[in-house]
């Protein structure tokens, strides 16, 4: 059920361009907000920005805009130099010729819809009937054509929000830009929103950045995903990329929940291309090297979901340990349980519905390729695992 | 926007924000700092006084200050009593309006807003009506009831301090109840809940939380009456009681002006009102309380039973004595050829206002005042709307300075400020001295904080991104300024001109000084008319003033929302 029309024809065009940035730095008086980042975003592709809050991601789209000036690397956008530092060139905001939809929705209370979405046309001296197609066209697309006579203030948030939308792909930009563009919408209307934005953005095929906290987001609307956090770049890639082979720790357990098992290398025991892990109370676990050579603190990640629980010993020959249930606590779509593993706890997501009672003994095993080694010189505390999953947003 | 256009656009260049920042920097730094530096000048302006410039400097004006600490001391006196007096009634019309369940509770806090309009003029041209030692109709009343004597002299400290309280208690309600309000009723709660009683909730929960808003109310009314001239002309000339502020324009205007020793009092002045306004700021900036958060909560009223008619009564009183009892005085004065207490029907006349329509200087005078006010309205607005936007929402360097600047003449009396800019504006080649384009350039300077207040508040609370929005629509500066910016901030810019235009034909303390013989203006030709001629004339002359400011305002709100046109809310 996508919420534009879907009618053949429509006069909205958007040539796309592509995206560069290098060695982007943004400091807000002495804090570095942005430490020298780089991506490149392709022509029509999308592109998402993810990670905590205050991590810099809405500050480096902002930077893109050119609403925030960066304060050292250089910006370009389809080939053009927009901003760089060496070269004293700051294109203004209005001149880069990109769009944005911000978090706030930012419709104008004093206009009617049809001047919302007309403004970037007016701006650009478009002929009255140019405008006309193109508003109309693009209020088709988020079918809001009925409410073009309306004033802003009597409209609900998700109209705002596709109002926003249709303002942003009025004028035909080269970039779309979305600062958060779900947040303020409720739970239901959200996922719903989530893939209608994505099948749009497929249609106009126009390059996009999108800035989030939110991972389900992140994952369901990317081509590609920047995980950032404080100011740099921890890892990019597709999202099953991003998913599957988590880098590091913080992304593996900031990209859905992990546990964190840190060992010795037992280089004698490695078989089939998989690395060996022996941990300090002398469990063995098998886990996929992934290319990637471990650094001096080999850590391997097993997502929540990726340990299997059962009640009877499993028929896997290798990461399967007998394990005592410690907590247990049902969440709905899935079962948190603990498990009391070599002296410490593992946690595990289970979609099973048999009760599972504390203290019960029981077995988990995982797949050795679901078990990521992580990349050296990771930075995590002392302890060989982590126990607090995020919980999902809703 | 095509990749030629952008490519064309890939060199620095000085953008239309970046003159119109210079420009109006350049016109704020020189309408505020110019007159400041010559007035320093002169205080420090020890050499012949015939000769400019200053033949030699040093510190003798400042150390012949010492001779007058007499009037430092009534200052003092006059300012203190007046805070206090203006701190309770803000204190108590506060409390009773947003903690007790007082009736009519939302017209009275609207009309609390009203004493602010009366202005220290008509307050002080009426009390002086009602009490002065003789003629005053309070002791005729007295002396007919059978009493002895003077029953209340207004013609004194207390007087001054009286009136000024009546007209600042205005503000210490609206700067104490806004305190009250934005405190989160929860704290109360939580203390009644572990066990406290109301009192000792109250005395040791309430009262502490309120404390620091209080507190900053009175350092701002104190700061203000330091800087007030207007209730101690005309209720002190008379008896020869000085403050600062009229002791300044007795030296000015005397004959042999001594403008040196004006000065160093003036700088005396402004320093002092300075570092108030300082502490000022950092106490209600420095948030150390929870009290404010700018969240508004909804304040729990206590249940006050019959008491709540007293409580009703309080802040009816004070309403009728700073408004109805003032302006029902002047009406009835200026309706009778000598104002006695006790009226016959011989002397009811509408003569004065006749008179007052007949006289020359009130006839140009007003008009120059209306005029001025138009003008000084009209490019106040444009010139603080362009500096709150370069101050609030630019990325020029430079704009917490030009902030403090424009806010700078909050700090001098209106008074001082002029004098530095008559003797800063008496060398300049350029022939304004003595006409209205003086006073025109005087009232933009000294209301530049009114408009930046007024400015200012709907300014930050517009959403950034609305703004953002239309940058990113590729709509260039001053095209957003006018489709954007312009359109959300028209309550502020009307607001702002409304409060301009009203400043301006009402202000005094500059005016006295700048005034040329070709150039008067009506409230200093009131406050003459009130020294040289009859109070009757002078009540309806005053009267007259007010409603034509009135019905101009009228104008203005009608135009205004006729322009508006239908649908907009």
């Amino acid at each position: 059920m996508a919420f534009w029309n879907t009618s053949a024809e429509q006069p909205l065009e958007l040539q796309s361009a592509s995206i560069e940035v290098q060695d982007l730095e943004i400091r807000y008086g002495d804090v570095p907000a942005v430490r020298g980042i780089s991506f490149t975003v392709q022509p029509g592709e999308q592109l998402t920005l993810l990670g905590p809050s205050g991590c810099g991601k809405t500050t480096t789209l902002r930077a893109l805009a050119g609403l925030e000036r960066p304060s050292g690397g250089t910006i370009r956008i389809g080939g053009h130099v927009m901003y760089s530092r060496e070269h004293g060139i700051d294109i203004p905001a209005e001149r880069r010729g990109l769009s944005m939809v911000f978090q706030s929705y930012a419709i104008w209370p004093h206009m009617t819809v049809f001047d919302n979405v007309a403004y970037g046309l007016r701006v650009r001296r478009r002929p009255r009937a140019e405008i006309d197609t193109r508003v109309r066209a693009a209020l088709d697309l988020v079918q809001m054509g009925a409410f073009a006579g309306r004033r802003a203030s009597q409209l609900s948030g998700g109209q705002q929000q596709r109002v926003a939308l249709a303002r942003a792909c009025a004028f035909s930009p080269q970039i779309l830009l979305f600062d958060e563009p779900l947040s303020n919408l409720d739970a239901k209307l959200r996922a719903d929103m989530r893939i209608e934005l994505r099948e749009l953005q497929h249609r106009l095929g126009v390059t996009s950045v999108y800035v989030t906290h939110d991972l389900e987001e992140a994952l369901a609307m990317s081509d590609r995903i920047v995980v950032m956090r404080d100011g740099i770049i921890e890892q990019s890639g597709t999202p099953t990329e991003i998913y599957a082979h988590p880098r590091n720790a913080f992304v593996a357990d900031f990209v859905g929940s992990s546990n964190l098992v840190r060992g010795k290398l037992r280089p004698e025991l490695a078989r089939d291309g998989l690395v060996a892990l022996e941990t300090a109370s002398g469990e063995v676990v098998y886990g996929d090297p992934c290319g990637r050579s471990p650094g001096a603190d080999p850590t391997l990640s097993i997502r929540t979901v990726h340990l299997q629980f059962s009640a009877e010993r499993p028929q896997a020959t290798v990461n399967a340990w007998p394990v005592t249930v410690r907590r247990c606590v049902f969440q709905g779509d899935f079962t948190q349980i603990y498990v009391s593993w070599g002296g410490r706890d593992l946690v595990i997501r289970s979609a099973a519905l048999e009760p599972v009672s504390e203290g019960q003994s029981a077995w988990i095993s995982a797949d050795p390729r679901r078990c990521v080694l992580l990349e050296g010189a990771i930075a995590t505390a002392g302890d060989d695992f982590t126990v607090a999953p995020r919980h999902s947003p809703r | 926007m095509s990749d030629t256009a952008i490519a064309r656009q890939s060199m620095p260049r000085v953008s239309a924000q970046a003159i119109a920042g210079m420009v109006v920097a350049a016109i704020v730094g020189v309408l505020v700092l110019y007159p400041i530096f010559f007035l320093l000048q002169a205080a420090l302006d020890v050499g012949d006084p015939d000769v400019r410039p200053p033949t030699a400097y040093g510190l003798d004006n400042f150390a012949a200050l010492g001779r007058y600490t007499g009037i430092l001391m009534n200052t003092l006196l006059v300012s203190a009593a007046a805070t206090a007096m203006a701190i309770v009634f803000g204190f108590v019309t506060a409390w009773i309006l947003t903690r007790t369940n007082v009736p009519f509770r939302r017209t009275l806090e609207q009309l609390m807003a009203v004493p602010y309009y009366v202005t220290p003029l008509l307050g002080a041209f009426a009390w002086s009506l009602l009490g002065a030692p003789q003629s005053g109709f309070i002791n005729q009343f007295w002396r007919a009831l059978g009493g002895h004597g003077v029953l209340l002299n207004m013609i004194t400290p207390f007087g001054i301090a009286w009136v000024m309280a009546l007209f600042e208690g205005s503000v210490a309600f609206f700067m104490i109840g806004a305190v009250m309000k934005s405190m989160d009723p929860s704290l109360e709660e939580a203390s009644q809940v572990l066990g406290a009683s109301r009192l000792r909730t109250m005395l040791f929960v309430t009262l502490p939380l309120v404390a620091p808003g209080v507190l900053g109310a009175t350092i701002y009314v104190f700061a203000e009456m330091l800087g007030s001239f207007t209730a101690a002309l005309v209720l002190g000339l008379p008896n020869r009681f000085y403050v600062v502020t009229t002791a300044i324009y007795v030296l000015i205007s005397q004959y042999p002006p001594r403008l040196p020793l004006a000065a160093a009092m003036g700088v005396s002045l402004f320093v002092v009102m300075f570092a108030m306004m300082l502490v000022y700021r950092r106490l209600v900036t420095s948030r150390s309380f929870v009290t404010v958060t700018g969240k508004a909560f909804r304040p729990r009223r206590m249940d006050m039973g019959g008491l709540r008619w007293m409580l009703f009564g309080a802040c009816a009183l004070y309403v009728l004595l700073s408004v109805v009892l003032p302006f029902a005085t002047l009406i009835f004065s200026s309706l009778q050829r000598i104002a006695v207490a006790f009226p016959t029907a011989a002397n009811w006349t509408l003569a004065n206002y006749r008179g007052a329509m007949q006289m020359n200087a009130v006839r140009s005078a007003l008009a120059n005042s209306l005029l001025l006010g138009i003008a000084t309205a009209s490019i106040g607005t444009l010139l603080v709307a362009l500096l709150c936007w370069l101050v609030y929402r630019s990325r020029l360097p430079g704009r917490g300075l030009i902030e403090h600047v424009a806010m700078f003449p909050q700090a001098v009396p209106r008074l001082v400020f002029a004098f530095g800019m008559m003797w800063a504006w008496l060398i300049i080649p350029l022939p304004i001295y003595g006409t209205i384009w003086l006073l025109l350039i005087a009232y933009l300077t000294v209301f530049l904080p009114l408009g930046m207040r007024t400015i200012s508040g709907v300014m930050l609370q517009l959403d950034k991104t609305l703004e953002e929005s239309a940058q990113m629509c590729g709509a260039p500066w001053i095209y957003r300024l006018r489709t954007v910016t312009v359109p959300l901030l028209r309550p502020g810019l009307l607001a702002c001109w409304l409060l301009l235009f009203i400043a301006s034909v009402r202000e005094l303390g500059a005016s006295i000084l700048l005034m040329g013989p070709h150039s008067k203006v009506i409230t200093p030709a009131i406050v003459e008319s009130w020294f040289a001629t009859s109070a009757e004339l002078t009540a309806a002359m005053a009267l007259i003033q007010t409603a034509v400011v009135a019905v101009a305002m009228g104008i203005f709100v009608m135009l205004t929302r006729q322009a508006a046109g239908p649908g907009v809310e």
